[in-house]
């Protein structure tokens, strides 16, 4: 594999590990544009830890978990309050969440302040992949039971679900921290691989774009993130790629501007994101409906 | 005692560019419930464009023509022009892409957010538009008005900013009074509050959003020129870090209220400002975003409780 | 006789307005009940405060013995009520199944239950379960689709069905009938009779007198949220308070008269 594939693909695994931290209350109708803050800690909880010099000097195999619990527990804390806003409140809640942590973290001095801190222990991209792989599967799992049905349904209609027995407040407790851990997970993995981190690597710019991720991609099943996480780590690639066979230099400068406006189109023909259920029951629909009711094939 | 008075003259000189950035924002969300992360991108374009005209930054050619009709310290004026027309037009794209998605089909948790998602796509590819042509460091350009200033006390105020903030308030205080005494104010209003009632009643939905969508473009714009003027370096990504701030503002004041964004705006001036005096520069975005979070958490409705999302008590 | 809800002097203002004033009434076990009154009588407020939609002022609601006046409103279903809506809510991206399963939630709460996955395994005794009320209920035909795209009068009785898997003892139609065409509303009223024959007793909010004088037994009237009339549905057309209510509404009599 080459180096720059493999660069790429490292990319890919760690986009599709935020992705689901963000879909994962997202599915349960809360937008979460704070993705860099639980990043942040979890990339700096793993490096601290991890760290012989400046830190305690604990191995990567517990240095990680410990950043996943770390993040999970942050985010169960915070979303008391965070979930008591709704709608463009909690988007701007989850912003200002992140910056605030962006903020506490250039000023720690045992965190190596704005200049960022190195990480000891090298996680390959192998280790990643397999990650990646558990991730997914998890959360294809979670939303599969019911409790991810209970957390669709709240997406839908919450006062419904309520009356239906869910209890919509832990519920979305739940989701959210659970999504925190996941993304404490990814920034853990992004400091192993790269063996540095720095707060500001982690912006608003990384949040936007995974909450992109995540709605272009589709909220209504598991497959969304990986689909969102797939074209946003590929489409500018396929750009630079282009620009250069072909020598049209704009196409390589310009492929964040084409990218920007392809998110404006997808949302005019497919604001539900790309991956909906209509479409997978279409997909596999035909295979699916046969031992219901074979009269049904209209 | 005077260097602190300086710094509560520097915050509100500030507090000025929040202020109309804030209005833009209290405006898109008292009327459509809408965050309109277009208007950063606005602020930015209106800034470099600014700074483009007086440095040279459209090339060699029209910088000679701008030389040609106005002279060398004029272009500021040709850099108002531009940026006022850019912005104008691109607000009137913005808005063919963003309110579209306003009527809700299912009702769910993330319908609201297809305006959202529309307007952070503009703002990635405003962004790289502009790091695409000019780069993503700082372009700076030597001030018109080079530093002029008066004393008041051992108070230096620099006239620019004075101007600045002057013209920024006159313009937002004329903003209000429009929405409340003019025909086009009282159909924004009524939209506001009832949009299907508003139709009802004869109002042109569809002809009023785009005027205010211009309407919150131009405040961007007139904010990212004076901050061209006043600040003299600017960058593809000012708009990310100078008009989200005027978010913490415009929230402290309670979203939808004009008045609130003005107090709101002023106060985060003053705020950012006097955390750079006491604590240092790089602690500066803790008080800001955790006042946001605590009056998000603790009283979401602002400081004077008129939260008008969608109501538009303007 | 044999009480299964029990409504004691219910009370409920919203900002001063009385809504709901002083209503008391008894559903007994199995029976097909009507609760019907002008627009804007309180029907749909009472069933929103035995579903704890909203927390009652004063009064109390029983349930089968057991007072439920103060649970939250996602134990009600639990303890035996569960209903379905005047406007469509089934969930418009869950496929007719998933709908149907919902109403599952309060008979799977164990932790187990919550983190079996349904989606996975295909063959299993809750999708059975709902597959199974599904046919019962001739919708079998429609187990993956999306509801948001399915006709309107389908949606009607998926909403039943999700609300039946409750397994409530006490099921709240409102306003099943509105907007259905006639061969829907036979299918719908045919539905409610073999559901009311498993035992379940039903409350109905009906505007259309004709579909409740065919269904239901026993009439309670609502007019300015206070009970009017209760009785048979015989007798409700010749009392003269209910004849009162609609005429000097601007009902002008539409449903009530028209059954008479």
């Amino acid at each position: 594999m080459s180096g720059e594939l493999e660069g790429l693909l490292v990319i890919l695994c760690l986009n599709t590990i935020y992705a689901y931290g963000v879909f994962l209350p997202a599915a349960s109708g809360q937008l979460n544009l704070g993705a860099a803050g639980f990043i942040t800690l979890g990339a700096y909880c793993s490096a601290f830890v991890n760290s012989e010099l400046d830190g305690l000097g604990v191995s990567a195999w517990m240095s990680i978990p410990i950043a996943v619990l770390f993040t999970a527990a942050v985010s169960f804390l915070i979303a008391f309050p965070i979930l008591r806003t709704r709608g463009v409140y909690m988007v701007l809640a989850t912003f200002a969440f992140a910056e605030v942590v962006a903020g506490l973290i250039i000023n720690l001095e045992f965190l190596g302040a704005a200049q960022g801190m190195p990480v000891d222990a090298h996680m390959p991209f192998y280790g990643l992949a397999i990650v990646t792989l558990l991730v997914a599967l998890f959360c294809h799992y979670l939303m599969a039971t019911r409790c991810g049905l209970a957390m669709r349904a709240i997406h839908d209609d919450e006062s419904v679900a309520t009356l239906f027995g869910a209890n919509v407040r832990m519920i979305r407790v739940w989701a959210f921290a659970t999504g925190g851990a996941l993304m404490g997970l990814g920034g853990a993995l992004y400091g192993h691989h790269f063996n540095y981190v720095e707060a500001q690597n982690f912006n608003i710019l990384l949040s936007i774009y995974i909450l992109l991720y995540v709605l272009l991609g589709g909220t209504q099943t598991a497959w969304g993130p990986v689909v969102g996480a797939l074209f946003f780590t590929f489409v500018p690639e396929l750009f630079r790629y282009l620009g250069r066979e072909t020598g049209e230099k704009w196409l390589e400068d310009g492929r964040f501007v084409a990218f920007g406006l392809i998110i404006v189109i997808m949302m005019v023909i497919r604001p539900e994101g790309v991956v909906t259920r209509t479409l997978l029951e279409r997909i596999t629909g035909g295979r699916r409906r046969q031992p219901a009711s074979p009269a049904a094939a209209e | 005692m005077d260097v602190l008075l300086q710094q509560v003259v520097n915050g509100l000189m500030l507090g000025g560019v929040y202020v109309m950035v804030a209005v833009a924002f209290t405006l898109v969300i008292g009327m459509l419930n809408f965050l309109n992360f277009t208007i950063p991108a606005l602020f930015m374009v209106a800034a470099v464009m600014m700074w483009a005209a007086m440095a040279g930054g459209f090339g060699a050619d029209i910088d000679a023509v701008l030389d040609d009709v106005l002279g060398a310290p004029n272009k500021w004026i040709a850099g108002v022009i531009i940026a006022l027309v850019v912005v104008s037009l691109a607000s009137l794209v913005i808005e063919r892409f963003t309110y579209r998605y306003m009527k809700a089909k299912y009702g769910d948790a993330t319908e609201h957010a297809l305006p959202l998602v529309s307007s952070l796509g503009f703002l990635i590819a405003f962004e790289h538009l502009v790091i695409g042509r000019w780069g993503s460091d700082p372009l700076t350009i030597d001030s018109p008005f080079g530093n002029a200033s008066f004393h008041l006390g051992a108070v230096q105020f620099s006239i620019p900013q004075v101007i600045s903030l002057a013209l920024s308030l006159a313009i937002v205080f004329g903003l209000s009074l429009m929405l409340r005494k003019t025909r086009l104010g009282r159909a924004v209003r009524s939209i506001a509050e009832r949009p299907d009632t508003a139709t009802l009643m004869g109002v042109d939905v569809g002809r009023i959003v785009p005027v205010v969508y211009v309407i919150a473009g131009l405040l961007c714009a007139i904010a990212g020129i004076l901050f061209t003027i006043n600040y003299t370096t600017v960058d593809a990504y000012i708009g990310d870090k100078v008009a989200t701030v005027a978010i913490a503002g415009m929230v402290l004041g309670g979203l939808g209220n004009v008045w609130g964004a003005i107090v709101g705006g002023l106060f985060v001036g003053l705020l950012e400002v006097l955390s750079i005096h006491f604590f240092g520069a790089s602690i500066v975005k803790v008080p800001i975003w955790g006042m946001l979070l605590l009056i998000l958490v603790m009283r979401p409705t602002g400081l004077f409780g008129h939260t008008a999302i969608g109501k538009g008590k303007f | 006789m044999d009480v299964v809800l029990r409504v004691s002097r219910l009370d409920k203002s919203f900002g001063g307005l009385k809504v709901v004033d002083n209503v008391s009434f008894d559903v007994t076990r199995g029976s097909r009940t009507a609760l019907i009154g002008p627009n804007g009588a309180g029907k749909t407020t009472v069933f929103n405060l035995m579903t704890g939609v909203y927390p009652i002022d004063h009064g109390a609601i029983e349930l089968d013995g057991r007072d439920i006046t103060r649970i939250p409103a996602r134990d009600r279903v639990a303890a035996g009520v569960s209903r379905s809506f005047q406007n469509i809510r089934l969930m418009p991206h869950l496929s007719t199944l998933e709908n149907v399963m919902l109403g599952q939630h309060a008979q799977a709460r164990s932790i187990r239950a919550q983190l079996f996955p349904l989606g996975f395994a295909r063959i299993n005794k809750w999708a059975e379960q709902a597959r199974e009320a599904l046919a019962k209920a001739r919708l079998e035909e429609y187990p993956g689709q999306v509801v948001a795209d399915l006709p309107y009068g389908i949606q009607k009785r998926i909403e039943v069905v999700r609300a039946l898997m409750a397994k409530p003892k006490l099921l709240l139609l409102d306003e099943p009938a509105a907007g259905l065409n006639h061969q829907e509303t036979g299918e719908l009223q045919k539905l409610l009779r073999e559901v009311s024959e498993r035992g379940v007793t039903l409350l109905v909010v009906e505007h259309d007198m004709h579909f409740v004088r065919t269904l239901c037994e026993r009439v309670v009237v609502l007019n300015f949220g206070r009970k009017i009339f209760e009785g048979t549905p015989a007798e409700v057309n010749a009392d003269p308070a209910v004849r009162e209510a609609y005429l000097g509404s601007n009902q002008s009599m539409g449903e009530a008269g028209h059954a008479a």
